[in-house]
């Protein structure tokens, strides 16, 4: 890692850090909606069962959402253009911007998690330190598809069109309100080449069935694939964005 | 200031540039020597603000040479340019030292003393010191200009690239902004300075006059008003005579 990473990263915690509000947002929106589906489910045994997916695609929608917004000021505001012409490489910015969120990401998902456990009482088997890294990895992949996705839109208004178009479609199919294996054929081999779907078994298997990371190996294998494949196409298809 | 080449700080060679279909330079060539002020003179739509880009490193030229301080751009001379884009482009969000902080550690200047003093020095050339720690969302206009150019300089560069850096200044931060220029070339900086007004091009060592993504004129500005032959021609009735008369990359000197 080099030090414009850090540099790059530790640039993004300030401007979050002096953004109060949108802080605010980051910590109590989850815990609203985690709420939400806490007090409107009829049975405590269902909520065991959402709340792992809910904590999963939490992070992913908020990582998406949060990176592709702030990756797209960067360039709307000509931010990026300046980076561009500097010594920085392009995986210095996309690392940077991995490295900044992905703080928000975890202390987001601790937030969540303890909400979930301590005031939602959903009952977990798992290592937490497991948990964690697990999230970390979604976390990892929703910044890469956030910063990808920033660099295909031209304006704010095109970046939340992405989000009924990429995250919506899979929240439905990643296994959070039904099983995947009760979907539609044709829906199921669609949901199994969505990253959603894998990280929602992954973190139902480490927290409902107490496994471990090495028995959830294929789900953080695809993650993993998922997010350096995306890493390398944001970084190839940057000069374009910053055109 | 950081090493530089002997040579001209720019040799640009027939270069040429279209964004798909549309042509914007067209077999452009000109020179920059070292250690003064160019100006790129031209209406909007001229190529100007392309031609800065290709001469950072940001575009690729379709056809043509580009040489900045001796070398083709790439990320390994970055550290000897500075690019003040159009827009201020800078973090909201964070204050001006924050800004130019952030900017000094980009372009690597590591330790941390000198690099606190270089960026009080550039924050305090640019009149901001009284407002370092505003954020950049509470600066004019012209502050957020002045905060720009300071993240432009603060690693002291030899060669300058200033895309419009006066548009939308009042007359008298104009004057200043030229008094920054003018301190810049003395301490052997060279600067390429893009703008659309003539009042920019009179504060100019040597000037290209731009016109559909070609060079019109080069000279200085005396050069280029005693080329129309009338004795109080200003820059803006050269502009015109170049129109009409100049052919392509006319060299008056």
């Amino acid at each position: 890692m080099s030090s414009s990473t850090l540099v790059i990263a530790s640039r993004i915690i300030n401007q979050l850090i002096r953004d109060r509000r949108t802080i605010i947002l980051i910590a109590v929106v989850p815990l609203v909606i985690a709420s939400l589906v806490g007090v409107s489910v009829p049975d405590k045994s269902i909520l065991d069962y959402t709340a792992p997916a809910i904590l999963a695609v939490l992070i992913l929608f908020f990582g998406f959402l949060l990176t592709g917004i702030s990756f797209l000021r960067e360039r709307s505001q000509g931010t990026l253009e300046r980076l561009m012409a500097s010594p920085v490489s392009r995986l210095d910015i996309v690392g940077g911007y991995l490295l900044g969120f992905l703080l928000f990401a975890v202390l987001q998902t601790m937030v969540l998690f303890f909400y979930l456990i301590y005031v939602l009482n959903v009952n977990y088997y798992g290592d937490l330190w497991q948990i964690l890294v697990f999230q970390v990895l979604i976390g990892i992949g929703a910044v890469c598809m956030g910063t990808f996705f920033s660099v295909l839109a031209k304006n704010e208004f095109q970046m939340v069109q992405f989000i009924p178009m990429i995250i919506v479609p899979q929240m439905f199919l990643c296994g959070l309100l039904w099983p995947v294996s009760q979907m539609p054929e044709y829906l199921q081999w669609l949901a199994n080449v969505l990253p959603m779907t894998y990280g929602v078994e992954g973190i139902r298997a480490l927290m409902m069935q107490g496994q471990n990371l090495l028995d959830i190996g294929k789900d953080v294998g695809v993650l993993a694939a998922y997010a350096v494949g995306l890493l390398i196409l944001t970084a190839v298809t940057m000069r374009r964005g910053a055109g | 200031m950081p090493e530089s080449s002997s040579g001209p700080a720019v040799e640009v060679n027939k270069l040429s540039f279209a964004y798909g279909r549309q042509k914007v330079l067209d077999e452009l060539s000109l020179e920059v020597p070292g250690g003064i002020s160019f100006g790129l003179l031209g209406p909007n739509g001229a190529g100007k603000t392309t031609l800065i880009r290709l001469l950072v490193g940001l575009l690729r030229a379709r056809a043509g040479t580009i040489l900045t301080l001796g070398r083709k751009p790439s990320p390994k001379i970055a550290h000897l340019i500075g690019y003040m884009p159009q827009l201020p482009s800078l973090y909201a969000e964070l204050s001006v030292i924050q800004n130019v902080e952030f900017f000094a550690r980009i372009y690597r200047l590591r330790d941390r003393k000198q690099r606190a003093q270089r960026v009080e020095a550039v924050i305090r050339l640019v009149d901001l010191w009284e407002h370092r720690n505003k954020s950049v969302t509470n600066l004019s206009g012209g502050m957020k200009q002045r905060a720009s150019l300071a993240c432009a300089i603060v690693h002291n560069p030899p060669l300058l690239f200033l895309d419009e850096p006066t548009v939308g200044l009042d007359p008298e931060l104009r004057v200043t902004f030229w008094k920054y220029f003018s301190a810049l070339t003395r301490q052997g900086a060279t600067l390429v300075i893009s703008s659309h007004t003539m009042d920019d091009a009179a504060h100019c060592d040597r000037l290209a006059f731009m016109r559909d993504g070609r060079v019109i004129a080069l000279g200085s500005p005396d050069e280029l008003r005693q080329a129309t032959g009338q004795e109080e021609a200003t820059l803006e009735d050269a502009f015109l005579y170049f129109i009409k008369h100049g052919g392509v990359n006319k060299n008056v000197q």
